[in-house]
């Protein structure tokens, strides 16, 4: 078409060829709103959580936000100045106060101060809980997902219990992430006993994602031609080798791929952990204080997108707390950002090698 | 498929001879662990409905206990009077509402009624708001007889659970200990029915007073409001033409008319209240709940729709190749953000600066503008349109990549220009997957939980639908928002925990229908298409 300049029988500008323009403007214009919302959203949050998480001066990073624990953020006057402390820091400086007017022989300064809870401090147990969660369920996801797949596309025989399996596992994909995290509840949180635990996070999340990988998994498979495991089964190699050989490393990238964007959901989703795995505060990080190893499994932790939701639901919005609210999601954005990036750029350079 | 020929293997001249394994060769091994690790899931897969279910079905027993009790204790008979006595309450809101019209200026200095006509009209309404008074009283003392029957029928109820729990775990000497009282629920019912005479009274004086008053209206000069006072006397002798049904419905009551297990499951699907612990009554409706979860999806899809597939056809059909490059991962990126980190941002930025554009005087003729709440249904549906805009955009894609390109030549042959070609040719053959990617961008916009829960208001009622299209900015509260919102705080076991695990049930099996039909509509196309 861009040649049609060109050629002999070049309609003529009119109410029609203006009508087209205006069309093409307008679908035109509904692309680039979708983009230009996407990214006031990821703009708005990059730059007012830069500002959280970032520092103009050496080390440039805000150290305490990623080493630190949430507590409470104090805000008072004292002797003029307007002073900002957490908790930890604030009980440290009462107790300096109580002890100069003690040695000074005085009444200490009264102090009124402004408490917000989780604006202080930093939110290392949120990230270390989403980094086990995340992989402890990608995990399971993967090792189930991938197996069903091969299991389903290359050994189990064609029929009606295969269909019906294939039926039940699409359309649990479309099943909202709360309803699995009942599941959860109901089957490792009470029934199994296995309380509010990272076990059961992991179990929870897995589980919801595995449709998904075992969906996007079998898609690869079948997208390898069925010459290849024709031909090596003709050569006399067993249906493993024929796997192993000739099938799955043709299908190992298209598998990885769809593979990191469960990952990236599996980091992103609040609803399944919100009654299987999180807590909104916990002090202590998962290995700490540990009497048994297996105890481990058994304790629940902080989560980043949990935490998140605590931060903006249950506290006030403010210039004090935005800095938390926006440098949590800002981080979490990162993280969840930068695994489905490389997935989406990946695949890019996927579908452009396939050849056959 | 090569199963088959692993048994014709066998026939084969060259055999392997491999090691075996508890009997098993390597081959059998590896695929047992396959085939073992897809039982797995589609078992736990399974296992999902089973523990919903098993969690969920108790609900409606419980809710049918629920039912009777209200029943027993009396508390359906004070009900109906309370609606008489709301509907009292109705008529003297528009009363005052009248009043507020008829002190309002029409000029600056110039009120709508004189200063006689306001004095007399407030010593009218006076008047009648005190004719309600022995019916409030009746009520009051008869709400208070009623909760007392339910507190012992109630606290009967957790005694007899206690001994069946004490007797499953087989401690009978503690279970005898436990005294059962039995209520004689006729005998505490009798001063409720009792009541039923005096109440008749009453409401014969209160008719008589009422059709009086309505005689008396005072009358206003200016016609608007005597066009109000008329509406309101039509209403009251609509309210007084009530009273006999209520005296019926009354008379017909019986505290021992069974509740059907039906009755219970259509108070849960379609009931129009949902409230838990309440010191009356509490009710596990969830209409509200569906109907703020479709009101949202609707505007959510409204949204999605245009955008989505107007992005996939621009892309697919009119955007350069180097454009199509960059658009395409850009959108597929946006569904990567977290809908806790967009229901941040609703609470941060979005909720207050739509209000804050509502309130812009030019924009006053937008309904629904200008909003009251921050946080309402189209705030949570705007953020819901963006959740679902890539899903829509990249399956409405690959469904007009998917049409042979030989129509698109053949239509451009025939000299039909571009924009014909893809309203005529590309969307239909295509709109069998756009309708498919639709219908999943709803499954995914219904299922979504953090969204709402953050920037839909949560309140639970059925949102004012005669409001018109300006309904999109009230408050509303979804199935699951209240999952997510309830579940942390309930008691184990009890029926409002089973209520929530109910209402995951429907979110279920609403989510799958929706994704099956979709498939359903995909595999058409696929066929069509090869």
């Amino acid at each position: 078409m861009s040649k049609s300049s060109t050629h002999p029988y070049q309609t003529r500008p009119g109410v029609r060829r203006a009508g087209e323009r205006i069309a093409f403007w307008i679908f035109r214009v509904c692309t680039y709103a979708v983009l230009a919302s996407g990214v006031f959203v990821l703009s708005d949050v990059v730059f007012k959580g830069a500002r959280a998480v970032f520092r103009s001066e050496f080390p440039f990073v805000n150290v305490t936000f990623f080493t630190e624990a949430p507590e409470s953020l104090h805000v008072f006057d004292y002797q003029g100045q307007k002073m900002e402390m957490g908790d930890r820091e604030f009980r440290a400086f009462l107790r300096g106060e109580a002890h100069k007017a003690a040695t000074e022989n005085r009444e200490p300064l009264p102090i009124e101060s402004q408490s917000y809870v989780y604006s202080a401090g930093g939110i290392l147990p949120c990230i270390v809980g989403t980094v086990l969660l995340t992989v402890g369920a990608t995990v399971i996801a993967l090792l189930l997902g991938i197996s069903s797949a091969i299991y389903i596309n290359e050994y189990a025989r064609q029929g009606p219990m295969l269909r019906f399996m294939r039926l039940a596992i699409v359309n649990l994909a479309g099943v909202p992430s709360i309803v699995f995290g009942l599941f959860g509840m109901g089957l490792f949180v009470i029934y199994l006993k296995w309380n509010v635990s990272l076990l059961a996070g992991w179990f929870t999340l897995a589980f919801t994602v595995l449709p998904l990988v075992i969906t996007a998994s079998e898609e690869a498979l079948k997208a390898v031609p069925r010459g290849f495991r024709e031909a090596s089964l003709a050569l006399g190699a067993t249906p493993w080798q024929t796997i192993r050989k000739a099938v799955l490393p043709h299908a190992l990238s298209g598998m990885l791929t769809s593979s990191i964007l469960c990952v990236a959901r599996v980091a992103g989703e609040t609803a399944p952990i919100m009654f299987t795995a999180a807590y909104a505060v916990r002090d202590k990080l998962p290995w700490q204080d540990l009497e048994h190893f297996g105890d481990f499994f058994f304790q629940g932790v902080m989560a980043l997108p949990y935490h998140i939701y605590v931060v903006s639901s249950k506290i006030p919005q403010n210039d004090y707390t935005q800095r938390t609210q926006y440098g949590a999601a800002f981080v979490f954005l990162l993280i969840v950002g930068l695994i489905a990036a490389s997935s989406i750029i990946l695949r890019g350079k996927l579908r452009q090698r396939q050849t056959w | 498929m090569p199963s088959e020929r692993i048994n014709s293997a066998a026939a084969f001249p060259v055999t392997f001879r491999r090691g075996r394994y508890a009997g098993l060769t390597g081959n059998q091994v590896v695929r047992s662990f396959f085939g073992g690790n897809a039982i797995v899931s589609v078992v736990v897969l399974g296992l999902i409905t089973l523990f919903l279910f098993r969690e969920g079905y108790e609900f409606f027993g419980q809710n049918r206990r629920n039912l009777e009790i209200y029943r027993a204790a009396g508390l359906e008979f004070v009900d109906i009077l309370k609606r008489q006595e709301e509907g009292f309450g109705a008529l003297n809101r528009a009363l005052f509402e009248v009043r507020l019209v008829a002190g309002r200026e029409t000029e600056p200095g110039h009120p709508m009624a004189t200063t006689a006509e306001l004095e007399a009209f407030d010593a009218y309404a006076s008047k009648f708001g005190d004719a309600a008074g022995p019916l409030r009283e009746i009520l009051g003392e008869l709400v208070e007889t009623a909760s007392a029957i339910k507190t012992k029928l109630v606290m009967n109820e957790d005694r007899l659970a206690e001994r069946q729990h004490l007797l499953a775990t087989d401690r009978q000497s503690e279970a005898g200990a436990i005294r059962i009282e039995s209520i004689d629920i006729e005998a505490e019912l009798r001063p409720l029915l009792e009541s039923r005479a005096r109440h008749s009274a009453i409401s014969g004086s209160l008719a008589k007073s009422l059709v009086e008053l309505s005689d008396r209206m005072p009358s206003m000069s200016a016609p608007e409001l005597q066009v109000l006072l008329e509406e309101f006397g039509e209403q009251l002798r609509d309210y007084v033409a009530s009273f006999p049904r209520i005296e019926r419905e009354l008379a017909e009551w019986r505290h021992d008319r069974e509740v059907s297990m039906p009755s219970a499951i259509t108070a849960f699907l379609f009931g129009r209240e949902w409230l838990t612990a309440s010191f009356w009554q509490d009710w596990y409706g969830v209409l509200p709940l569906v109907t703020g979860s479709f009101l949202i999806s609707l505007i959510a899809l409204a949204l999605a729709v245009p955008l989505g597939v107007g992005a996939a056809v621009y892309v697919n059909q009119i955007a350069r190749p180097s454009e199509r490059s960059v658009i395409k991962p850009c959108i597929e990126f946006i569904s990567a953000i977290p809908s806790v980190v967009l229901g941040f941002f609703g609470i941060a930025v979005l909720g207050e600066a739509l209000r804050k554009v509502s309130h812009i005087a030019c924009l006053e003729w937008i309904p629904g503008f200008p909003i009251a709440e921050r946080l309402n249904a189209l705030t949570a549906g705007c953020l819901l349109g963006l959740i679902a805009v890539p899903i829509i955009f990249s399956l409405a894609e690959d469904a007009l990549q998917n049409v042979p390109k030989s129509f698109k030549e053949a239509s451009l042959a025939l000299g039909a220009s571009r924009l014909q070609t893809v309203f005529r040719i590309i969307l239909p053959a295509g709109i069998s997957g756009i309708i498919s990617a639709v219908l999943l961008g709803l499954g995914r916009v219904i299922g979504e939980t953090m969204v709402v829960l953050l920037c839909a208001g949560n309140r639970i009622a059925i949102p004012d639908f005669s409001a018109g299209p300006g309904v999109v900015s009230q408050p509303v509260h979804t199935m699951t928002g209240i999952i997510a919102q309830e579940m942390g705080e309930v008691v184990q076991g009890g029926i409002h925990y089973r209520a929530l695990f109910a209402v995951g049930i429907l979110l279920f099996c609403l989510s799958l229908m929706i994704n099956f039909v979709a498939q359903r509509i995909l595999g058409r196309y696929r066929l069509l298409s090869t």
